[in-house]
This record gives structure tokens, sequence and C-alpha cells, in this order.
């Protein structure tokens, strides 16, 4: 069978007594796109720079293509960090060809690839010129280039979006379908949804440290029940009227008469609206409601965060007042 | 190796490109030229300054000149005493005696010189004063000369610098009155002719002692002449005295060149080490790097590059000696071809050249992986300041040394700072012209050998903490408060 390119396996890092990764295990497929997501801080480029050997698990190991992390298989990754910068004085073609050549190419295709990924990213006309004389945006398209300018088998993308206006994020994603229809493997992590739910097949959440959902996007959005929106035109005991049918209903917040319905699974939307319907209910919208990864991320990082707060008020009772 | 050979690569040409490089290159030589030929310049460009004696006679108005022709008369006497201990190609040893003749039968320095015909260049005092007659009789008048304010009579705008006036004064514990000679002069700094008139001032002293026993000055000077000379002699290994010659000198002079290139080297590649990895830690390289080359190949990468830097620069400076010494060696007088030559003999010898080669190797990878580990701790310039000045102060012994060195090479206290690590490289180069034993050297370089091995070994843990942990100059203060008992615990308490 052949070996995944990327896997960590019961890795756990800690700072002093800060544990930052705990018990982290998953696998990247070969060929496929998978979004690495969890919110600032939960662990996510700990766990990118374990899983390339930068630095090493304090428990549980890491895999690049079956073996742990070394230089040989190394030269199969392109990885761009979270906290990116550049040699400064260097031109943006010495740069890609630099870091293509410490990835084994010859000084020859080396240049040449630059050329042409310079020419085909608009920045051509910059190729000669020091890095510090292009924008901010320039020099990212830059070492975006310096991480694929090998063809690595595996590209690990550390928020590689941010930093980015909407036309970059768009190029960047095009950028990323291209690299898989080449072939390559990609794994990147992001805190905005929106790029995760456009381009990855698979999803790995984390929150405080430890994976909390691993799945394909569906899988994702399905630990969600999904809900339909009504509204009615004057004032009806909604709650009252769908709860015996099987219905919980929620009114919603600073919304006049709108209500949240939550669908029992295999539960059309459209049964709701029959039942309230039949109930007698003043209706005057209904928005049946499509779940979004945002709405999984929000959820399972709220209970992550609910869990850890309960963990640490249970180790930390606080004492009785006198 | 080719990773190493490519960060390398890349460091270099970062630094050989930019200009600064470049101004440094240019800037030693200009100093250390600078510092050896700025005096001679000034003084041989010295515009030939006025001074009058107003006297009854004439008696120290030629005694003052007669000093001032002696000290020329002495310069090229020394230079020609020299020639004849080195024996340069073309020298004709005859002339030394011919040309102490011609100044014993009464010849000025102009009459001696074409007394003689030496077959080498000599190097010619020029004639920096010159006697005036008053320009006017009362020494009160002359204010307006010695300022500035009056031009001496004759052509030219001619100032005077100093007046020399016989005249008298009371003896405060006495009450008596005493000869005495006022020297006037605006420049309150120049002893230069201060010190002629004080000279001939004690030259009539012994005149006159000389005339009341009844003795005249050229039979005194000629029972001078006959005293025995004093020549410096060193002992051979077989017991033989031979004359101390500039050969023999030349390899305490290599010595002191050779640790003061060593020493400058060290101080420009702290910039070079520190700004290459505060750039790549400021500008978040190491991630990068770390996933295409381990931090041992950049470690020594990056050393590479600044020694291979420093060979460049150090190559520079030998071109551009040998083409400049080149050019100018028909112009050079001959004691100064000497010096040079036997100055480079003894870098070249085998018994200084091997230890040196090693020193300096040794010397350069223990303080550049240190400045490399503590630049990876800094984000900025300011911050490398507070953990590079303790040892940039460690760095300024040497320097202090090489006076002592020169002056007492077997100082014992040279010898026990040879001892210590940081400084063995510097001190070790140093000690060598004294023909230290083998197995001294041999347990300096051992010392060296083993201080690098740790250092290096140290700066590796140093280096990983700050690129890729991300310590910095916090980290060490919270590392060393750690070590004094008491004030880790006083932070936890806080």
């Amino acid at each position: 069978m052949t070996p995944h390119p990327l896997s960590l396996d019961g890795a756990t890092k800690r700072f002093g007594g800060f544990v930052a990764v705990d018990s982290m295990s998953f696998e990247v497929p070969r060929g496929s796109i998978v979004g690495f997501l969890g919110p600032n801080g939960a662990g996510k480029s700990t766990s990118l720079r374990m899983a390339l050997g930068v630095i090493a698990p304090d428990e549980g190991e890491a895999r690049l293509f079956g073996e742990r992390p070394n230089l040989e298989n190394l030269r199969n990754v392109g990885f761009l960090p979270e906290e990116r910068g550049l040699y400064k004085k260097m031109s943006p073609r010495a740069t890609i060809a630099y870091f293509a050549r410490l990835k084994g190419m010859s000084a020859g295709a080396a240049n040449k690839r630059a050329d042409e990924l310079l020419e085909a990213a608009g920045l051509g006309i910059f190729a000669r010129s020091r890095i510090s004389k292009l924008s901010k945006g320039m020099a990212q398209k830059v070492q975006i280039l310096s991480t694929l300018a090998h063809q690595p088998e595996l590209l690990v993308l550390d928020e590689p979006f941010s930093g980015l206006d909407p036309v970059n994020q768009t190029a960047l994603e095009d950028l990323i379908v291209e690299q898989h229809k080449r072939g390559a493997t990609i794994l990147f992590s992001t805190h905005v949804m929106e790029h995760a739910e456009r381009l990855c097949e698979r999803i790995i959440m984390v929150a405080r440290g430890k994976k909390v959902l691993d799945g394909t996007l569906e899988q994702a959005l399905a630990t969600l029940g999904r809900v339909a929106r009504i509204s009615l035109a004057s004032e009806f005991d909604l709650e009252g009227a769908l709860k015996p049918k099987g219905f919980e209903v929620l009114r919603e917040e600073g919304e006049a008469r709108w209500y949240k319905v939550a669908l029992p699974t295999g539960v059309d939307a459209q049964e709701a609206l029959q039942a309230a319907i039949q109930s007698g209910a003043p209706i005057a919208g209904f928005m049946p409601e499509q779940a979004r990864l945002r709405d999984v991320f929000v959820s399972l990082v709220s209970e992550a965060d609910a869990a850890a707060l309960d963990a640490s008020n249970a180790a930390n009772p606080e004492p009785a007042h006198a | 190796m080719r990773n190493i050979y490519l960060i390398a690569r890349r460091d270099y040409l970062g630094y050989v490109t930019s200009w600064g490089f470049w101004l440094g290159i240019l800037l030693l030589p200009l100093i250390i030229g600078g510092s050896a030929v700025l005096p001679t310049m000034i003084r041989d460009n010295q515009p030939v300054r006025f001074y009058t004696v107003i006297e009854e006679g004439t008696e120290y108005r030629d005694l003052i000149a007669q000093t001032l022709e002696d000290r020329r008369i002495s310069s090229v006497q020394r230079q020609l005493e020299g020639l004849l201990i080195e024996q340069p190609e073309g020298f004709r040893p005859e002339s030394v005696e011919a040309f102490k003749q011609a100044v014993i039968g009464g010849a000025d320095l102009q009459g001696a010189l074409e007394a003689i015909d030496p077959g080498v260049m000599l190097t010619i005092p020029d004639e920096d004063w010159v006697y005036v007659e008053p320009p006017v009789s009362d020494e009160k008048a002359l204010s307006p000369y010695l300022l500035g304010e009056a031009f001496l009579p004759g052509e030219g705008e001619r100032t005077l610098f100093a007046a020399i006036v016989e005249s008298e004064y009371p003896n405060p514990m006495t009450g008596e009155t005493m000869p005495v000679l006022l020297y006037t002069s605006s420049n309150v700094t120049n002893e230069d002719l201060a010190s002629a008139v004080r000279l001939a001032s004690r030259e009539a002293g012994r005149i006159a002692l000389y005339d009341s026993v009844g003795l005249s000055q050229r039979e005194v000077e000629a029972a001078a002449d006959t005293s025995v000379p004093v020549q410096k002699v060193k002992v051979g290994a077989t017991g033989e005295a031979s004359a101390v010659t500039i050969a023999d000198r030349a390899p305490f002079f290599a010595a002191v060149a050779i640790v003061f290139v060593l020493w400058f080297m060290v101080f420009s590649m702290v910039q070079y080490l520190l700004a290459g990895t505060i750039e790549e830690r400021g500008n978040k390289i190491f991630d990068t790097l770390l996933t295409s080359a381990n931090l041992r190949q950049l470690l020594v990468g990056k050393l590479l590059a600044v020694f291979a830097l420093t060979l460049t620069l150090m190559g520079s400076w030998a071109l551009g000696g040998f083409v400049i010494s080149g050019a100018l060696n028909a112009e050079l007088p001959a004691m100064a071809s000497q010096v040079i030559g036997a100055i480079g003999s003894s870098v070249l010898d085998p018994a200084i050249l091997v230890p040196t080669i090693i020193s300096f190797i040794l010397g350069y990878l223990i303080f550049g992986a240190l400045f490399l580990a503590l630049g990876s701790l800094c984000e900025t310039v300011q911050e490398s300041q507070t953990l590079i000045s303790p040892l940039l102060i460690v760095l300024m012994i040497p320097m202090f040394m090489l006076v002592m060195a020169i002056e007492n090479p077997t100082s014992p206290i040279l010898a026990a700072l040879s001892w210590v690590p940081f400084l063995t490289p510097f001190l070790l180069i140093l000690r060598l012209p004294n023909e230290l034993p083998l197995w001294e050297i041999s347990a300096l370089i051992g010392l060296m050998a083993l201080t690098t091995v740790l250092i290096l070994w140290a700066a590796m843990k140093v280096y990983r903490a700050g690129a890729v942990h991300g310590a910095g100059v916090d980290s060490v203060g919270h590392w060393l408060k750690s070590l004094i008992p008491g004030m880790g615990s006083a932070k936890k308490a806080d």
C-alpha cells in the first residue's frame, strides 16, 4: 500500500506547561486537497511544523511518504509557512531559483522554472528587481512561487490566503486547483471557511490543540442539524404547535416573529412547513437553510472551548465562600 | 554538501554585492596607510617656520642652529648605521665612516651627503626651521610678528613662529638676578624648536664649563667619539653572537600585523553574521529554510560564507598591497623595502605560518559561531547590542596586548592571558616569535580546538532555540536570572 504523503500519529507538543497540540492524528491521502481548519492558536502551525520535521513532537510521530521527515523526503514537499519572509535584497528570480536548487533542481532548470513562473504570475518585469521594491502582495506571490517551483508532490500551505486581496485570493485558489490537477497533494490551513468550502475534499478541524473533526465536506456539514426558518404574520404559539410533532422551535433573538425550526434526521424542510400550516400558523415567510462550514466551525470550536472551560473548572474548583 | 555550498554561496554573494563590503575593503588600508604615512606627510609638508634670537652676540643663535642641524645629521646617520647591519643590495658600507668623518670635519648635512655615495636611497629630513634676523630690536615690538599681524621683511607673507630673547629675571628665593632665555610663540603646543633651544642652552652651559677648565668644544667632541659603541646583539643556538637585524625583529612585527588582521576580521565579521542572521529571523525565513536544509548545514554554510568573504577581503588587500608595493618599489627608501621583505619572509616561516593558520581558523570559528548563535536570538540590530557588547569588550583585550607584545614579548601577563580560550587565537600568534616550546604551542592549539568544539555545540543549541523555537533576548535574560539563586523563585512569587 502506498503510504500517505503526510500523517501525524498521536503527535503532542508542549511549550513549558502549555499543551499546544494534544495527541493529533490524521492522514493526508495522496492526490487530495485537505483543509486544516481551526481558530487562531488552535495548534495548526505547530502541527504542520511537526509534520514537516521543523520541530520534533514530544510524543507520537510525524511521517512524510511513510518515513520520518528528512531532507530527502522533504525534497518532495513545498512549504509555505505562516510567518513568511524573503531575502529582501534578492531578486524574485534569484529567490525562486535558490529555493528550487535547495530542493535539488539544477541551476539551469531552476532559473528557467523561475522565469516561467514569474511570467505566468505577471511578475516577469520584476524578475530582477529587489524584493524590497515589490508590494507586499507581489512578495507573497514570489514566496508562493518559491514553494512550488520544484513541482513538489506535497504542498503544505499555512494560512496561504492571509494578507492577499480578494483578486489575489482567487488567483491563489486557481493556483491550488491547478497544482491539484498536476497531481499534487495539498494540505492548507486557514480560518476562512469559504476557501475550504470551495477547494477541499476533506476537512480536518482543530480547536485547543485537539482534532475535533476529520472527514469529507459533506460529513462535516452533516454534523450540524439542518434548520428551516419560518416567519409569522401575527402572534402565534408555533413552539406549542410543532413540539408535539417532534420539531424543536427557537424564536430568533431580535428578529420579530422569525423562528428557527430544527429538522430531525430524515425529515424534510417542507414537512416542517406543512406541519406549521396544518396547525393554523399565519405563515409570512419560509426559508429552508443550508448549513455552512462556518456554522460547523463555530459550533465545534464553541464546544471545544466549553469543554476546556469545564475541565479547567473541574481541575481548579472555586473555593467555597466562608 | 550541496546545500552547504548553496547556502554559503547565497550569503557570500549577498555580502559581496553590497557597497558596504567594498567600502570596508578600501577603508582599512586607508586607515592603516593613513596612520603610517600621515605623520610623515605632515612632517614632510611642514612649511618652513622662522624664528629669531635677540641676544648680545650670536652664541644662542649659533647653538640653536647647530642643534637643529645635528638632529638632521643624526637622522641620516641612524639610517646609514641601520643599513650597515642589514647590508641591502647596492649599499656601500664605507659611506658610513665617510659620513661620520665629514661631520667631524665640520661639514653640515649637505656637505656630508656630498662627501658620500651610499648606493641606496636615503630619507633626507627637510630643513624645517630657519633663523631670521630680528625684524625689530625691541622685544616688546615682536608681538605683531608672532601673532601674524605683521610680516617679516623680504619676499612673501612670512610670519615669525618664535622669538628667543636673552633676558634676566630676579630669583624669588634669593633675590639675585639670573639669566634666562625667553621662548615666545603663539603656538603653545609645539615642542620641536623649544626642545632645540633647551639643548642649545645646556650646550652653552657645557661650553662655559669646558672653557673654565681650559678645554675646547672640539676636544670634548673628539673624546666622545672615542667612546665604545653600543650594539644590540642576539645569541644564537650555538652560542655565537650576531647583530640584531630587521630580520630578527620582523617576526614580532609580523605577529602584530597578523593579530591585527585577525582582530579586524573578527570585528568586521560581527556585522555580517549578525546582519545575515537577524535578517533571516526578522524576515521569518527560517521555517522555509528548515524544510530545505538542516540546522547544521545552515550554520556551516553561513560560517563558510563569511570565511570566504574574509578571504576575499584579505586577498584584495594582499593583491592591492602587492601591486602598490611593486609600483612604489623604486620610490621606497632602502630600509622600508628591507622591512617589508623581512616581514613577508617571517609570515611565510612554517614555525609561524602553521600555528597562525590554525589559530586563524579556530579563532574565526569560535567567534563566528558565537555571533551567529547570538544573532539568531535577535529581531533587530539594536537587540543584538545587548548580547554582543560583552563579547566586543573581550575582543578589545588583544588590541591592548599588541603594545605589550612589542615592548615586552615575554611578559608573564601575556603568557597567562594566552590560556584564556577567547584570547588564545590572538595571543598565541603574538607569542609565536618568542620561539615557544612545541608542547606549549600544541597545548594552546588543543585548548583552542576544544573550545571550538564546545562553542560550536553550544552555538548549535542556541541557534536552534532562536531559529526554530523563536527564543529571544528575553529568554537569555530569564536563563541568566535562573542561574542566580533566589532570582527565579522571586519571579514566581510575584
